[in-house]
């Protein structure tokens, strides 16, 4: 299955550059396979959120941070992996210290929450050459839901 | 990534929000909504109809505005919802808070 892979230039515009991929494929220069439009928006979300946690909190020990990300077809979802350089860290006990409900209206801490709900499979698992790579799916057939107190 | 600001004689901003609110420009979007509830603007617009991303920062944001104007009786209500923003709002279920209107005219209507 073709995959779409995309080195990202520069940490310092690393989210102006996801979106700008973005902002291509959502105006009609497709990815190498068929999706639905709405999939898409979807991984745009949980590809944002990923990222704007890592310019915020990532803590890099090499003066030259390195981003991949990879996307292919998985049947009818998308699958994504985002592989860094940085220091990693636990994000399986991340969401295991969190409490069990949100504060009402929270105005912050809600990003990785964001990003468990509107994906499958989420994991970010140290790899042999030393980087850490977060992949999911996304799929059409979710119906994803954050509950957040009114 | 500004925001464009449009003020009525009936107490009611109307925020043209563009590409994006999230974690890079939330804290100018929650300034500019305190000046203006600080000028005495209850009822707020956000005109996402060419909003590429809402992200957890940028809905912060927002319900810090709604929680500076629900008390004051004030509202925020949401226009020309486009679909990414669309995503956010349906996994979040903040339709149950914030009101969507077709356009900016029609939830001006509904405020006046």
């Amino acid at each position: 299955m073709e995959a779409y892979i995309h080195h990202f230039e520069s940490f310092d515009t690393l989210i102006e550059e996801v979106h700008d991929l973005f902002d291509t494929w959502e105006s009609g220069n497709k990815l190498p396979f068929d999706y639905d439009l709405g999939v898409l928006y979807m991984l745009k979300l949980a590809v944002h959120e990923w990222i704007a946690n890592m310019v915020q909190h990532a803590v890099f020990s090499t003066p030259s941070p390195k981003v991949t990300l990879k996307i292919r077809k998985d049947e009818d979802r998308l699958f994504c992996s985002i592989s860094d350089n940085s220091n990693g860290f636990d994000l399986a006990a991340y969401y295991d210290s969190l409490p069990t409900s949100l504060k009402v209206f929270p105005e912050r801490g809600t990003g990785l929450l964001i990003l468990r709900s509107c994906t499958e499979n989420l994991s970010y698992t140290p790899l042999e050459d030393g980087t850490f790579c977060l992949s999911f799916l996304v799929s059409a057939n979710q119906d994803p839901w954050l509950s957040i107190q009114f | 990534m500004s925001f464009v600001l449009e003020s009525n004689a009936d107490g009611t901003t109307i925020v043209h929000i563009g590409k994006a609110l999230d974690f890079r420009n939330a804290a100018d979007f929650k300034k500019l909504c305190q000046d203006q509830v600080r000028n005495g603007v209850r009822n707020f617009i956000l005109d996402f109809s060419e909003t590429g991303i809402l992200d957890s920062t940028g809905l912060g944001s927002i319900f810090s505005l709604y929680r500076q104007v629900s008390p004051l009786n004030g509202q925020v209500v949401f226009a020309s919802v486009s679909r990414p923003v669309q995503v956010v709002v349906q996994l979040t279920r903040t339709y149950k808070v914030f009101r969507q209107f077709p356009s900016v005219d029609a939830a001006h209507k509904s405020l006046a």
